[in-house]
C-alpha cells in the first residue's frame, strides 16, 4: 500500500545522510512500529511518510503513484492522519469540534455529522460532559486520545503516529496502543508508529529498527 | 466555509486578545472616520458656499482702453493741453442683454454721485473737506462735488454690504426696483438721527452739476453701516453717514440728462460661481469691448472655497495617514497573533488544509473584529468630527481672515480713485463703482468674503454612506495587513513547525 522506494534524506551534505536507499512496504490492515535512538533519523522518516517534507532520493509512493503526483497537501488531507506526541490539537475548540473541524478540512465521508464525531470520542472514553469542554481541560491521555479519535473521523487508509504515548502513563500507553492496534485491524488502516518504547514496539504486529542509517526488520 | 466557522471559535474563545484587537481596531478607524466626515462635510460647506456666496460680473467703462486713447490723442495733439479721461457710462439697454445670460440671477445698475444738503446738516468730519474726496470723469461731467454722496442703485439688497449685513436697513425700508422714477431715498441713521429725520420725512438736495436744481427726496428708510466700515474711508472722504441710497434712476436725473439710461457700473450675480467665466465670455460678445469691460469678483467663493479645500486637504492626510499607520500597526499586530498561532497553522496545514483557507481564516476574524470596531467608531465618529472640524474650521478662518484683510489693504494701496463719489461709501457697497470704473477690490471684497468663511460651519453627522466608506477603508487596511503577515504563513513547513 505505502511504499518506501530507495528513500535517502540529508540535512546539508549527502555524506552526512540520515540515511540512503531505504526501500520498505507498509500494508493496510497492519500496525508497524519504527524504532530507534533519539536523533537516528525515525521522526525524520515518518515525516516523509506523512508528506510534511520530501526526501532528498527516492519517492514515496501510495499504492503505486508518488505521492509528489497526489501533491503533498491533498495527500495530507485525503490519504493520511498523523499523531504526534503533542497532541496537535486547536486548543481554542472543545473535542467535539477539533473533530468536526478535521472532517471538514479532510472532506471526511462524515463531514457535519456531530453524532458520528460524538461516537468516535464516546469509544476512546470521552464523555459528553468532556467533549464540550475547551480541549486544554482534559488531561494529556484524554487529549492523545481525542488526537486518536480524530484520525478515526477521517477517511485517511495510512495512520502515522509520532511518539503518541511520549507524555503517557503506562495505563493510558497500553490504551492508547490497543486503539491504534483497531485501527489497523477493524478499520483496515495501515498504522505506524515511531516510537522509543520497546513494549509500545512489542504491541505492534510488526517493527523496523533505525540504527546506523539503516532499517533492519526486528519482527 | 469551515474556516469561517474557525475563525468565529477563535474569536470567541480568546475573549481577552479580541477585546484588544477590537479597541486597537476602533481607535484607528474612529480616526479614519472622523476624516472621512471632515472631508465629505467640507465637501458639502463648498458647494454651500457655491449656492450662498456667489460670484458677481460687473459691467463698467472700459478705463484702459479710455487710457490709451487719452495718450494717444495727447501725442497727436500739438496743442499743449490738459489730458482728460473720457469714458461712456454704461447702456442700460447693454446690461439687459447680459442679465438674459444663463446663471445670471439679478443685476444691479449702481450710479454714483453726490449733491449739497439743503435744509439740513451733512455731517463732517474733522479730516474731511467740504469737496469730498478723489474725484474722477465720468463721459467728461463736471466735477464739482457735494456733501452728501448718493448711491444710485438698483436695490439695496443687492448691496454687497446690506448682503454681508454690513449694513442694515433698521427703521422703514431699502429700495427696491418699484422705486425707479422715483426720489425715494434710505439715509444712515447717525445722518438721520443729527437731522432728527425719521422715515416718512422729506429732505432737499441741491444737485452741483447741470443745472444745480433742488431735488425733494422721501425718506422710505434708515439704514445703520457698521461703524468699522468708516475706516476704510480715505482723509478727503466725506463721512460714511453721509451716504444715501436711491435708485439708480434719481442719481442720473442729479448727473443730468445725458444720464438717462446709463449706470455707472452694473453688477450682475452668478447663481454658479463656477460659471463666471462663461458668463463673462458670452458677456463680452454682447458689448462694444472698446468702450466697456467685464470684471469678475468671485474672491468670496474663493475665500470660502480656498478655506474648504484646505480643510479637506487636512482631512485627506488624516485619512491616509491614519490609514497607513493602521495598517502598519495592525500588520504588527497581525504578524505577532499569527506567530504565537504557528503551531494551530501547523496543525491545520497537516490535516491538508489550503494555504489560502488559513489566510482567510485570519481575514474573517479581522473582519468580525472590524464590523464591531466600526459599530464603535461609528458612535464616537461624529463627537471626534465635530471637535476637529471646529478646530480646523476656526484655524481656517482665521488664516483666511489674516490673509484677506492683507490683501485688502494692499490692493487699497495700489487702488484706482475714482468716481465722482469722492471714496465715501461706506466698505466700498459696489464693486467697481467709481465713475470711471475704478474699483477698490480689497475694500468691497474683504468683509464680506470674510463673513462668508467665518459663516461656514461644518455640518458634521454620520450618515449610512460614511460607514460603507469607512467600512471599505477598514476592509483594505485589514485586507493589506493580513497580506503582510502572511508572508509567514505561506513560507511556514509544517515539518518545522510541528516536529523540530
Amino acid at each position: 500500500m505505502l511504499k518506501a522506494n530507495d528513500i535517502g534524506y540529508w540535512y546539508d551534505r549527502q555524506e552526512n545522510s540520515l540515511f540512503e536507499h531505504v526501500n520498505l512496504e507498509f500494508e493496510s490492515g497492519t500496525s508497524y512500529a519504527i524504532v530507534g535512538q533519539s536523533g537516528s533519523g525515525k521522526t525524520t522518516f515518518l515525516s516523509l511518510l506523512a508528506g510534511l517534507d520530501k526526501p532528498r532520493a527516492g519517492q514515496i509512493e501510495l499504492n503505486g503513484e508518488p505521492i509528489n503526483k497526489i501533491g503533498l497537501t491533498n495527500y495530507r488531507r485525503s490519504h493520511v492522519a498523523i499523531v504526534f506526541q503533542s497532541y496537535n490539537l486547536f486548543n481554542y475548540m472543545s473535542p467535539l469540534n477539533n473533530l468536526m473541524t478535521a472532517m471538514a478540512i479532510t472532506k471526511s465521508s462524515h463531514q457535519g455529522d456531530k453524532e458520528y464525531a460524538a461516537d468516535m470520542l464516546r469509544k476512546l472514553g470521552i464523555t459528553d460532559e468532556q467533549m464540550k469542554k475547551n480541549v486544554q481541560k482534559l488531561s494529556g491521555g484524554q487529549q492523545q486520545r481525542v488526537a486518536i479519535a480524530r484520525t478515526m473521523c477521517c477517511d485517511a487508509k495510512v495512520v502515522v503516529a509520532d511518539e503518541p504515548t511520549g507524555n503517557l502513563d503506562e495505563e493510558n500507553t497500553k490504551d492508547v496502543i490497543e486503539q491504534f492496534q483497531k485501527i489497523a485491524h477493524e478499520q483496515k488502516k495501515c498504522v505506524i508508529i515511531v516510537t522509543h518504547e520497546p513494549d509500545v514496539a512489542a504491541m505492534c504486529d510488526h517493527s523496523y529498527r533505525l540504527a546506523k542509517h539503516e532499517f533492519s526488520l526486528e519482527k | 466555509m469551515n474556516f469561517c466557522k474557525r475563525a468565529w471559535l477563535n474569536i470567541t474563545a480568546k475573549k481577552g486578545r479580541s477585546i484588544l484587537l477590537i479597541l486597537v481596531t476602533s481607535a484607528i478607524m474612529l480616526f479614519v472616520l472622523a476624516g472621512l466626515l471632515i472631508r465629505n462635510a467640507a465637501d458639502t460647506a463648498t458647494s454651500n458656499a457655491k449656492k450662498s456666496v456667489g460670484a458677481t460680473v460687473t459691467l463698467s467703462a472700459n478705463r484702459e482702453a479710455a487710457f490709451k486713447k487719452m495718450r494717444q490723442s495727447t501725442s497727436t495733439s500739438k496743442k499743449k493741453t490738459k489730458p482728460t479721461l473720457s469714458t461712456s457710462p454704461v447702456k442700460l439697454s447693454d446690461a439687459k442683454k447680459i442679465a438674459k445670460l444663463s446663471n445670471v440671477s439679478s443685476y444691479n445698475a449702481t450710479v454714483s454721485t453726490s449733491a449739497n444738503a439743503k435744509g439740513f446738516s451733512a455731517i463732517s468730519t474733522s479730516s474731511s473737506s467740504n469737496g469730498g474726496g478723489m474725484k474722477g470723469g465720468m463721459g467728461g461731467s463736471s466735477t464739482s462735488s457735494g456733501d452728501i454722496t448718493i448711491d444710485g442703485v438698483t436695490a439695496t439688497s443687492s448691496v454687497s454690504d446690506f448682503s454681508s449685513s454690513s449694513s442694515k436697513i433698521t427703521k422703514g425700508r431699502g429700495i427696491t426696483a418699484a422705486d425707479e422714477g422715483t426720489n425715494n431715498v434710505v439715509i444712515e441713521s447717525e445722518l438721520a438721527k443729527e437731522d432728527s429725520l425719521k422715515v416718512g420725512d422729506t429732505i432737499k438736495l441741491k444737485a452741483t452739476t447741470g443745472t444745480k436744481k433742488t431735488y425733494t427726496l422721501k425718506i422710505v428708510g434708515i439704514y445703520k453701516a457698521s461703524s468699522s466700515t468708516s475706516s476704510s474711508q480715505g482723509p478727503d472722504a466725506s463721512d460714511p453717514s453721509n451716504s444715501v441710497y436711491t435708485s439708480y434712476t434719481f442719481a442720473n436725473t442729479i448727473k443730468g440728462s445725458k444720464y438717462k439710461n446709463t449706470a455707472d457700473s452694473v453688477t450682475f450675480n452668478i447663481s454658479d460661481p463656477a460659471k463666471v467665466s462663461s458668463v463673462k465670455t458670452a458677456g463680452k460678445k454682447l458689448i462694444n469691448t472698446s468702450k466697456y469691460s467685464l470684471s469678475t469678483d468671485d474672491s468670496s467663493y474663493q475665500t470660502v472655497k480656498a478655506s474648504m479645500d484646505n480643510v479637506k486637504s487636512f482631512a485627506d492626510k488624516i485619512v491616509w495617514l491614519v490609514a497607513i499607520a493602521g495598517t502598519i500597526i495592525l500588520a504588527l499586530i497581525v504578524i505577532l497573533m499569527i506567530r504565537e498561532r504557528r503551531y494551530e497553522i501547523g496543525v491545520l496545514l497537516s490535516l491538508g488544509e489550503a494555504r489560502w483557507k488559513i489566510v482567510a481564516q485570519f481575514f474573517v476574524e479581522m473582519v468580525m473584529v472590524l464590523i464591531v470596531s466600526i459599530v464603535i467608531a461609528g458612535a464616537g465618529g461624529k463627537f471626534v468630527g465635530n471637535q476637529l472640524g471646529k478646530q480646523l474650521v476656526s484655524q481656517q478662518t482665521t488664516t483666511a481672515t489674516t490673509s484677506t484683510s492683507t490683501s485688502s489693504q494692499g490692493q487699497m494701496g495700489g487702488g484706482t480713485p475714482g468716481g465722482t463719489t469722492g471714496g465715501s461709501k461706506p466698505s466700498g457697497n459696489m464693486k467697481g463703482g467709481g465713475g470711471g470704473g475704478g474699483s477698490m477690490p480689497g475694500s468691497s471684497s474683504s468683509s464680506s468674503s470674510t463673513a462668508s468663511a467665518s459663516q461656514t460651519d461644518l455640518d458634521i453627522s454620520v450618515t449610512i454612506m460614511d460607514l460603507v466608506e469607512l467600512g471599505g477603508f477598514g476592509l483594505a487596511i485589514m485586507f493589506l495587513s493580513i497580506m503582510l503577515a502572511s508572508g509567514g504563513i505561506l513560507r511556514l513547513q509544517p515539518k518545522k513547525v510541528l516536529i523540530e
